[in-house]
């Protein structure tokens, strides 16, 4: 096609796209020139342009921190660990809420498995101390009145990463539902009967017709998850965690918090920030790649 | 055409024929477990309730778990009293309304041009807004842009920097690729424009994915409050949330604030603080029922059909 | 560009993209520069009001907890600033509110950028204020203290004052804490009188207390009882490990060993420390303080457990407990009939003395930015502030309305009108130049500190504070700081607090190998860094005191 029919034809498509295009190009690449903090030697008064160069000093500080190479493990760890459980927990409650036919029960557990994710981590943090403790837990106080030795959730290392798992899926499951519900709607209900006419249990149903229709959703946000596997949110391990498993819970997040904040090492915390932004990317692009190979599905 | 769709719904479950023992055995197990599930998730929430109605002595001995002890109202007494905080919610809600009208129309300019495959530059707009999903320039120089821009201390500080977010901007991208080519080329060949397909047979088809969008955005905005602690300084211009969090936060004997002398850190009851959680968090809470409506099947068949 | 589109409509749809995103990727580009140009233009603006008055602009922590009708920019106190200072001196003093939990983040940000920056900021943090000063952004107040600021000068005293020169310049004006002491112990009276036990004046009788508490229950509490309640806040373990550091202390000692982090002094390489730990370690493993002591953080586990009759020894901030917003011993009492908590002094160090650290004698940092052209005025006004009644009136209100005089030390009104509490929800952070409420000598000072809690308490309350004051040990401080303490400092208190907690809970037998493991990583992670920094800062003679 020439350019000038192409353009007649399709010029409306781009006009939609000024907008948009003018907001990343001033809000999100207008700031990007704060990523040379990586390369200089941050100095609060003279400001980035004023700040001297130091090249690839401030990698090769980061790099030889024997605390970033813990905490970049827990959060690979952590991350990962949470694909395998609190990934398909969303999943698979919202396919459970699909199945249920009274509507009534249907929409008021939805709208209360949901609740938790507008719950704060501070909140949640002494929910989950007087849920979990040793001394005075609830589960441990029932536990230990059947005669049994308290279960160390909070202070044992494995023992916490249960804790921190369940609580990442009571936190979010609910919540990521609402993203495969509405992509439930979209599936063919006349499937549904003809696979009911041909007498097909309820299980071949959801695996065969269910499952298929969510497999966009499913592949868009896995890829979205793989690109984030080095980035962690900074409050549930920190409000979750504590001294006696730091081993565990500290994580890059909480790295950067120490060195940036608190430190006032900008140009540390800026090196992460760009080494996380780097994996991140290849992440994404590996994972996407591969779902095209695979699926022939994917984001780009 | 909600209405239609809902009669659809009912239908299939009117038509099922004999229910079987399996499908019975099912679920009953299926809506055990939900059960369970929500008596699990409720919990925290009466918990905060509880505390909200309790009075202090009980509170701080630890024994309000969940029903209120000591039952009193004097917390919500003193929240609906104070104008800052009714003041504070009304702001919140044009705040939130606004922000996620703008980031919706935002969001569905960008994804519509972008969920065409055929559109030359399509691959070079998507990396160019993926790579922002991981670099961003930090702080500083987005605290300094939004000084130039004049915009510090006013509403659109915290609406503008936000519009887009590419996460959802794919979301909503594969949700206008599912809907079916033939719709639009039928479109296409009764002369219509792109504009005219995007908002008469597009957005449409697509209120369950916009209904969903728009309460991502709205509860993002409405719980976020870290820009606000940057570019706000006016009281009035105060969300709920950092309300909130100033008085949770600010109340908590960090590291910090071990120097502060006993007696500054002007400590707030916990009731009071459960009740602002509550009054605070409700509203927000029910608009995803409010918003279930559109999140009826058969709306795509429908037009398919029709 | 006319030109450019005609050229554009001959190429194919490929390359007429390439040149097309190339020709976007520049305008972004130039935008960036543009913008980025326009960061190091920072405006001068707002210097004077209309009628000519001059601006300070001033620096006010915002809790959130403003009263109804007022706000944290205008407010009694802000008007009675205005009124006294700003009238006669033709200045209008205007304050800008900074989040109180995330100050440190907005100062940083407000400093980088350059504009905005008001003309006096503060923090209680010191490692922020040696940053900002050795990258050259205070003004340097040496002079204009001399000159300006004469009763700031004679209220601050020399000590104060030290905490805010580096290498001989005022960087900062510190405020003054007023109230030193820091520590006290708590034990269950009515627990002894059943055991017909005295109260332990020594460590070894304290041991043998807990014993008895853990053997006989003398309150009936059963499973939950807790002998020694403990958390991971210093206030808990602070006072038992400074106990066992050896005294007495060469000069060298106290100065090389001693490892400041944050704004405490930690005694992690003092002579003693170890056997402190293996002590809590021995306590640990008889079951005699709180399991779960490395969770509690924030203290909310061990008031409850107090509240709850189920502690019989604990130490604190001296007279926490007796504080209304506190409530713990009013609790307790309400909880627990005829519970009774009396103030103690138990633990002993290798001289038979009841050693315990003490605050330094600063607060605040309080610092003019150099990019500001107020210094003169922002000195004015802390000299202002203490000069005449004004500090007292900030700090305790209107006489007879929020204060009656007792042998010149204010005594609050328990029956003062809202309207009067309202005047005071924030004079801490007003009255900058004061860490705590200062009545005149430091006898004075102590009195008005006691007479906060309400008066059932205050004998007990007057007993803590005088065991909080009681052979304390003094902070150390050099006249420089220790670069490595600004730089490893926050990283190391976590190590310390997993020290502490890992090394009590190791079973007995693991505790020497626990111990060494992570000393050794708490030295390779800074702790070695500071240490050789402060035997070369002490080998230059930089011990200031």
């Amino acid at each position: 096609m020439k350019t000038s029919t192409y353009l007649r034809r399709y010029w409306q498509l781009y006009f939609l796209l000024i907008l948009p295009l003018a907001y990343f190009a001033i809000f999100k690449y207008g700031p990007m020139y704060g990523v040379q903090i990586a390369f200089k030697d941050f100095n609060f008064f003279q400001g980035i342009n004023g700040s001297e160069w130091i090249g690839w000093d401030g990698f090769r500080e980061v790099f030889q921190n024997q605390d970033f190479y813990r905490t970049l493990r827990n959060t690979l760890m952590l991350n990962i660990l949470d694909l395998i459980v609190s990934f398909p927990a969303p999943l698979i409650l919202a396919i459970m809420l699909y199945e249920v036919k009274a509507l009534w029960f249907k929409k008021l557990s939805q709208t209360i498995l949901y609740i938790p994710h507008f719950i704060s981590w501070v909140i949640i943090g002494g929910i989950v101390y007087q849920v979990f403790g040793t001394q005075s837990g609830f589960i441990n106080n029932l536990w230990v009145s059947m005669g049994f030795q308290p279960i160390p959730f909070l202070t044992d290392p494995n023992y916490w990463l249960i804790t921190y798992l369940l609580t990442g899926v009571w936190q979010s499951a609910g919540w990521g539902t609402i993203l495969y519900l509405a992509a439930l709607t979209g599936i063919n209900k006349e499937l549904y009967e003809a696979a009911e006419v041909d007498g097909a249990t309820r299980m071949r149903r959801i695996w065969h017709i269910t499952l298929p229709g969510l497999r966009p959703t499913i592949i868009t946000l896995l890829i979205i998850n793989l690109g984030n596997m080095v980035t962690i949110g900074f409050e549930r391990p920190y409000v979750i965690g504590n001294v006696a498993v730091q081993e565990y819970s500290d994580v890059l997040s909480t790295f950067v918090y120490r060195i940036g904040l608190e430190s006032g090492q900008y140009t540390l915390a800026t090196v992460v920030g760009l080494f996380q932004a780097v994996v991140g990317l290849i992440f994404v692009l590996g994972a996407n790649f591969a779902a095209k190979k695979t699926t022939g599905e994917g984001i780009l | 055409m909600a209405e239609a769709a809902r009669v659809n719904e009912t239908d299939r479950i009117k038509v099922k024929p004999n229910i079987s023992r399996g499908d019975r055995i099912f679920d009953i197990v299926n809506m055990t477990l939900i059960a369970v599930s929500v008596l699990i998730c409720i919990f925290p929430f009466i918990h905060v309730l509880s505390i909200s109605l309790s009075s202090s002595r009980p509170i701080m001995s630890g024994e309000v778990t969940l029903f209120p002890k000591e039952f009193t109202i004097e917390a919500y007494v003193k929240v609906f009293s104070d104008p800052s905080m009714i003041r504070s919610l009304g702001f919140t809600v044009i705040l939130t309304a606004v922000f996620t009208l703008f980031c919706m129309a935002m969001t569905i300019a960008a994804a519509y041009p972008l969920s065409k495959s055929n559109l030359k530059g399509r691959g070079f707009f998507m990396v160019v807004i993926i790579i922002t999903m991981f670099f961003s320039g930090g702080i500083i120089p987005e605290y300094i842009l939004v000084r130039n821009l004049h915009l510090l201390d006013t509403m659109w500080a915290l609406i503008l920097p936000g519009l887009i977010s590419p996460f959802y901007l794919i979301i909503m991208i594969s949700f206008f690729k599912g809907i079916p080519d033939s719709l639009e080329e039928a479109a296409e060949i009764d002369g219509s424009s792109h504009f005219r397909t995007l908002l008469r047979i597009i957005l449409p088809l697509s209120m369950p994915v916009i209904a969903t969008l728009s309460l991502f955005y709205a509860v993002g905005r409405w719980n976020g409050f870290m820009d606000t602690l940057m570019y706000i300084n006016s009281p009035e211009l105060y969300p709920l949330q950092l309300k909130l969090y100033q008085l949770i936060q600010n109340n908590m004997a960090t590291e910090l604030m071990r120097n502060e002398v006993a007696g500054t850190a002007n400590m707030m009851p916990e009731s009071l603080k459960a009740a602002s959680v509550i009054f605070a968090t409700v509203p927000i809470l029910i608009v995803y029922p409010w918003l279930q409506r559109y999140f009826v099947s058969g709306v795509m068949l429908g037009a398919v059909k029709g | 560009m006319n030109k450019g589109v005609g050229k554009m409509k001959l190429v194919s749809g490929k390359t007429w993209f390439k040149s097309w995103s190339g020709m976007m990727l520049a305008t972004v580009l130039a935008g960036t520069t543009v913008l980025a140009g326009c960061s190091s233009s920072s405006s001068e603006a707002g210097a004077t009001t209309a009628d000519g008055k001059s601006v300070l602009k001033v620096e006010v922590f915002d809790r959130g907890n403003s009263p109804a009708g007022s706000t944290i920019s205008d407010n009694y106190m802000t008007k009675l600033v205005n009124e006294r200072f700003g009238e006669p001196n033709k200045i209008d003093v205007q304050y800008v509110p900074i989040p109180r939990s995330e100050e440190l983040q907005k100062l940083n940000v407000l400093m980088a950028s350059g504009g905005d920056v008001p003309d006096i900021v503060f923090t209680y943090d010191q490692g922020t204020f040696n940053r900002y000063a050795q990258q050259g952004g205070l003004t340097d107040l040496t002079d204009l203290l001399n000159q300006y600021g004469p009763n700031l000068k004679k209220f601050l005293g020399e000590d104060t004052l030290s905490y805010g020169q580096i290498e001989g310049k005022q960087f900062a004006i510190p405020g003054k804490r007023s109230v030193l002491g820091k520590y006290a112990s708590y034990i269950r009276q009515d627990w002894l009188d059943a055991l017909k036990m005295p109260v332990p004046q020594t460590t070894d009788e304290l041991y043998n207390t807990l014993k008895a508490f853990k053997e006989k229950d003398p309150g009936k509490v059963g499973n939950g009882l807790i002998p020694f309640g403990m958390t991971i806040a210093p206030a808990q373990y602070e006072p038992l490990l400074w106990s066992f550091v050896q005294q007495p202390l060469t000069d060298e000692q106290k100065y090389t060993l001693t490892q400041k982090l944050g704004s405490s002094d930690y005694p992690t390489l003092l002579p003693g420390f170890k056997d402190g730990l293996k002590f809590m370690n021995k306590l640990y493993n008889e079951g005699l303080i709180s399991r779960d002591f490395g969770l509690d953080e924030d203290k909310k586990q061990l008031w409850q457990d107090v509240q709850n009759g189920k502690v019989g020894f604990y130490t604190e901030d001296a007279g926490e407990l007796y504080f209304t917003y506190n409530g713990t011993y009013k609790n307790l009492q309400a909880n627990v009939k005829n519970a009774k908590l009396t103030p103690a002094d138990v633990f002993t160090n290798n001289e038979g003395k009841h050693a315990k650290p003490e605050y330094a004698s600063n607060g605040l940092y309080i610092m003019i930015p150099k990019s500001s052209s107020k210094a003169v005025e922002a000195i004015k006004y802390l000299d202002w502030m203490a000069s005449g009644k004004n500090l007292f009136d900030m700090q305790n209100g209107v006489e007879g309305e929020n204060y009656t005089l007792k042998n010149g030390v204010p005594v609050a009104k328990e029956d003062a009108s809202t309207e009067a509490q309202n005047r005071l929800y924030n004079y801490g952070d007003m009255a900058i130049i004061a860490n705590g409420k200062v009545a005149g000598t430091e006898e004075q000072n102590n009195d008005a500190y006691i007479m906060q809690v309400p008066e059932e308490y205050q004998a007990d309350m007057r007993k803590s504070v005088e065991i909080s004051n009681t052979d304390t040990i003094a902070p150390v401080n050099f006249n420089k700081p220790i670069e490595a303490e600004a730089k490893y400092g926050s990283a190391l208190q976590d190590k310390y607090s997993q020290l502490i907690v890992k090394a009590t809970m190791a079973p007995t037998a693991q505790f020497n190998a626990t111990y060494d493991a992570l000393l050794k990583d708490y030295m390779s992670s800074g702790g070695q860094a500071i240490l050789d920094e402060r035997t070369k800062v002490f080998q230059e003679g930089g011990a200031s005191k």
